[in-house]
């Protein structure tokens, strides 16, 4: 309905990843990595498994952020009931993403609007309504055990570990095979 | 923009969507290759819904230009029903969704009046329903920017416009405050006829002085009467040697007076935006509105019982982070300037709540949306404003729009809004403009840093809080040499209480490494080795501590989660030794046991929830044991993260969910055992308040809850529970009464057994400190009595209504709580 939608775009909206996924589940992509902010459903369906949601997932941390520093931030936006810290599936670290639950349905909305896209720890924090944590997820679900958006980045990033894991890992192997090969061209592999 | 690509095709949405793409694709290689496609402009109704979006937003497109091609895209496509209803949906819900723009929607509506006069006849007809449906509700807001739209449209109305509505609301307001002199809703509605004042007389000039005058001289007596509850809202808290100070101006009470000046200068109002006025030299004919029909509005019902609404209303006081400058960067209290132009930003603000990036561009570009040369220009430094010559304006557009987030900021009781949304709003723009903004921010910090001492303790904290939070943003970097004088000073000063308070609060975001590499040389004191720490010292580990072995077997148990029977031995050996040494038995083993709860879940908060959990009915317990057990797990909790006092906080909010520890512990360790070991000190530090205002807001929201249930028809909480926790929280209000009460006196035993001769420096600091305390609790125990109160009259009301005749529609008694927080 035209009247209902504001003239100001909301930022207390589920992004495309959510309804994405419902849509089409790509167990080979993980599209929570991917920057999406599409969203432009006008109002979500009477179904809407997020109407409530109290949870949101939180991601762009950096690997050194800890529990106390999400909790002073996100307590700004209401008591937390629960986190959860993101680990590596392999050596259980913190693999820069976390869920936060919240006791209401409003104070998520509002960490969405308040939080999400300020900075944690000198990094631009994202936040995500969730339906809700369930056991496993707390894993990383990249082939090396942290999060997919690790594995293939290119740029360097200090606070996740440098380079995606699998170009460096490409990278050692390609150094084992020629002794001076510095000059990588990791670009290539994609 | 999105809009159009949803409704290609003129509103058959149900394309195949991954064939547009497809298509999409296809067009965009064709453009690369050959001469441009035919564009395809997008249908009317989408075309003007941009352009009214977007109206007045872009300063190099003069208004008239802007507003007459708006108005003549519109009367040209009359024929489109579409289109007429969507322009007239989008005219009201852009008045109350974005109010900067209402005089250049009315300006539109003005022109198109000039030919299709019918245009107004269907607006009006939506916007009275509305308007008398936002009145029933008690959406005072929405109400008055509905007559801001109308009093812009005053030109095009016939008779006597508004007037009669306002003299309608003023009536309720007389009543309203002639029932009672802590009524809220009559002032907020003489508030409104105010606002709506000025912009009737720029819309139709010199045409309704007298009118205005009538009114003025009638809403005189509510406006400039201060109000019963405005002391408590007071932002400042003057010391007792300073108390000539005059006190901060009520919001209506200063209207009041500005617009009297403003009727004495002939209406003048020169910041107000007049886009309805048209250049005579234009290129094009102007539009003749002087000309064109005339509309009758229709009588609007105000029902006799008007309710405050869903948002809770308190007298407003006019706050100001740049009250006194040797030049003028924001309007003076004393011109009219000052509160229209507030009013507009504050509405802005808490509205768009839902686009923190939009309200930030919103208050960057707020000299879009006022009078040409209102402002200076944007990011003038505040030096060169002494260049500018008399008549030109010397408001820094950038300081107004930092003042009006900061009014919000230092709103008491509350903001509308949660603070970190204030937050965000300042982040933004810091963000969006940071040479203009970041310069205004730091003069209002240096402002509020000089004032810290007689500002409200409540904002002192919430000062800290937004600070530390704002420059976590921005990399951490503050001028902290310009302080570097207090780094020096007693703890219970209130600047070295800021600057403390503040760097602790930035570690919390941040770690305690980080931090002291951005301060200068003699702040790094202030950082400890102990606070460097990730985890604290086990005390235990040493053995010089008593009870080191006990301690250190209870940990090792507790590490292999060993069952509760095996724990039991160890806590009788405590009791045992104890006895020996003479001491209290029970605070021993509990000191030992809580602490080595602590050093098992040290790690994180997690592994600390996960070890409290495992050990909570030992905890309730001991905490049950003796009320000095009970303190005694606080004070273990204290004492081991005392380097970190943020996890200590968080640790005792979840001790207080699992009821391990109860509010008036907490409230007794913080103001009467800690303040006392720390001779007073322990009020200057802001983590003890925020320990403390957690703890009550705990409380209260608590109670706030049970009674809102209680009174709902499907009770499901038995008045009895709720009368307990009321019963409760006075006890606890009581009790801080008491405490901060002796430490406010000096009447304190551990201030008179200090060898001074009472009158110290220090001892004053204290007695001040608890000063300050004690009128932010004192203020919160009033509005939670309040609270109840209001209550109490509505379930009366309610239940009066059940046994009557069934409560008329639209006598709506569930939304008349006065007060609420959050």
């Amino acid at each position: 309905m035209r009247g209902l939608r504001s003239t100001v775009e909301r930022l207390d909206r589920p992004s495309a990843y959510f309804s994405n996924r419902n849509k089409r589940r790509r167990p080979d992509k993980d599209q929570r990595d991917g920057d999406e902010d599409t969203n432009m459903q006008p109002e979500p369906p009477a179904d809407d498994p997020l109407k409530d949601a109290t949870t949101l997932y939180v991601g762009n941390l950096s690997f050194y952020t800890t529990e106390e520093q999400v909790y002073e931030l996100f307590s700004k936006c209401g008591e937390i009931k629960r986190l959860v810290m993101g680990l590596d599936r392999f050596n259980k670290t913190p693999c820069g993403f976390c869920f936060v639950e919240y006791y209401t349905h409003q104070d998520a909305l509002d960490c969405m609007k308040y939080i999400g896209g300020t900075k944690l720890d000198e990094r631009i924090i994202r936040t995500d309504l969730d339906p809700g944590f369930e056991e496993g997820r707390q894993y990383g679900r990249g082939k090396s055990g942290g999060q997919v958006r690790d594995e293939y980045r290119e740029d360097y990033d200090e606070g996740r570990g440098g380079l995606g894991r699998a170009i460096q890992q490409a990278e050692r192997l390609r150094e084992a095979e020629r002794p001076d090969g510095r000059e990588a061209d990791y670009g290539r592999l994609r | 923009m999105a809009d159009y690509d949803r409704r290609q095709g003129g509103g058959s949405s149900y394309n195949n969507s991954k064939k547009r793409r497809y298509n999409n694709r296809d067009d965009d290689d064709y453009d690369r290759r050959g001469p441009r496609r035919r564009y395809d402009a997008p249908p009317p109704h989408v075309r003007i819904r941009k352009q009214l979006l977007s109206i007045a937003e872009n300063p190099m497109r003069p208004w008239h230009e802007e507003i007459q091609s708006i108005a003549s895209l519109f009367t040209e496509n009359w024929e489109d029903e579409l289109l007429r209803t969507n322009f007239v949906e989008l005219i009201l819900q852009l008045a109350i969704e974005q109010p900067l723009k209402t005089p250049f929607l009315a300006a539109v509506v003005l022109v198109a009046n000039t030919n299709k006069p019918e245009i107004v006849d269907i607006l009006l007809g939506k916007l009275t329903a509305d308007l008398e449906s936002k009145i029933r509700q008690g959406d005072w807001r929405d109400v008055k920017l509905y007559l801001k739209l109308l009093a812009c449209l005053h030109n095009c109305l016939d008779g006597e416009g508004v007037f009669p509505v306002l003299e309608e609301l003023f009536s309720r307001a007389v009543d309203l405050q002639t029932a009672s002199s802590e009524d809220t809703i009559g002032t907020e509605l003489v508030k409104i006829i105010l606002l709506t004042l000025p912009y009737i007389m720029v819309a139709a000039p010199n045409q309704w002085q007298q009118r205005a005058a009538d009114l003025m001289e009638k809403t005189e007596i509510i406006a400039s009467e201060p109000h019963a509850l405005q002391a408590l809202i007071e932002p400042y808290h003057p010391e007792s040697s300073e108390e000539n100070q005059s006190p901060s101006m009520s919001t209506i009470g200063l209207l009041q007076s500005q617009l009297q000046a403003e009727a004495n200068n002939g209406w003048a109002l020169p910041c107000l935006p007049r886009p309805w006025d048209f250049p005579a030299n234009g290129t094009e004919e102007p539009p003749k509105l002087s000309g064109a029909a005339k509309h009758a509005l229709r009588p609007i019902t105000v029902p006799q019982i008007v309710v405050a609404g869903p948002r809770p209303l308190f007298p407003e006081i006019y706050f100001s982070v740049y009250p006194v400058q040797d030049v003028e960067s924001v309007p003076s209290t004393a011109t009219a300037a000052a509160s229209l132009i507030r009013d507009a930003l504050l509405d802005t603000i808490n509205i768009l709540h839902y686009n923190r990036n939009i309200t930030a561009r919103f208050l960057i570009e707020v000299d879009c949306y006022f009078a040409p040369r209102t402002f200076a220009a944007r990011a003038t430094p505040f030096d060169r404003l002494r260049d500018i010559e008399p008549p030109k304006s010397t408001w820094k557009p950038e300081d107004v729009a930092v003042d009006a987030v900061f009014s919000q900021l230092f709103q008491l009781p509350n903001p509308e809004h949660k603070l970190v949304y204030y937050h965000s709003v300042l982040t933004e723009a810091c963000k969006l403009a940071p040479a203009a903004i970041a310069p205004s921010l730091g003069r209002a910090i240096r402002y509020l840093y000089r004032n810290i001492h007689r500002l409200d303790i409540e904002l002192g904290n919430r000062f800290v809080d937004w600070f530390a939070h704002h420059l976590s943003n921005f990399g951490f970097t503050w001028k902290w040499t310009e302080w570097v004088e207090d780094v020096d000073s007693s703890n219970l000063h209130p600047r070295k209480a800021f600057i403390t308070g503040a760097i602790d609060k930035e570690i919390r975001l941040s770690f305690a490494q980080r931090i002291k590499n951005t301060l200068p040389e003699p702040y790094k004191i202030l950082i400890g080795p102990e606070q460097e720490k990730d985890v604290p010292d086990f005390k235990f580990a040493n053995d010089q501590t008593p009870f080191a072995t006990e301690g250190r077997e209870i940990a090792a148990l507790l590490k292999r989660k060993a069952p509760d029977e095996e724990i039991q031995p160890i806590i009788e050996r405590i009791h045992a030794l104890a006895i020996d040494n003479n001491l209290d038995p029970l605070v021993a083993s509990t000191d030992v046991f809580v602490t080595a709860v602590l050093h098992v879940g040290s790690k994180s908060l997690s592994h600390v929830l996960a070890a409290i959990e495992r050990t909570k009915d030992r905890l309730t317990d001991a905490g049950a044991a003796s009320d000095a057990a009970r303190s005694q797990i606080i004070n273990a909790v204290m004492a081991y993260w005392s380097a970190q006092p943020g996890v200590a906080i968080s640790i005792v909010e979840k001790l207080l969910n699992y009821s391990i520890l109860v509010p008036s512990v907490v409230i007794n360790w913080a103001l009467v055992s800690y303040a006392g070991a720390t001779r007073g000190e322990a009020l200057a530090k802001a983590h003890v308040y925020e320990m403390v205002f957690h703890t009550v807001m705990k409380v209260t929201g608590r109670v706030r809850q049970l009674v809102q249930k209680s009174t709902e028809a499907d009770a499901m909480v038995d008045n009895e529970t709720r009368d307990v926790e009321v019963g409760n929280m006075r006890g606890l209000f009581k009790a801080m009464e008491d405490a901060l009460t002796a430490w406010a006196n000096g009447s304190k035993d551990e201030m008179l057994d200090t060898d001074g001769d009472g009158n110290s420096e220090s001892e004053k600091l204290v007695c001040r400190w608890g000063e300050r305390w004690l009128r932010v609790f004192r203020r919160r125990a009033a509005i939670e009595e309040a609270f109840l109160l209001e209550a109490t009259k509505k379930a009366t009301k309610a239940a009066a209504a059940a046994d009557s005749a069934p409560a008329l529609p639209g006598a709506v008694a569930t939304e008349d709580a006065a007060i609420d927080i959050e």
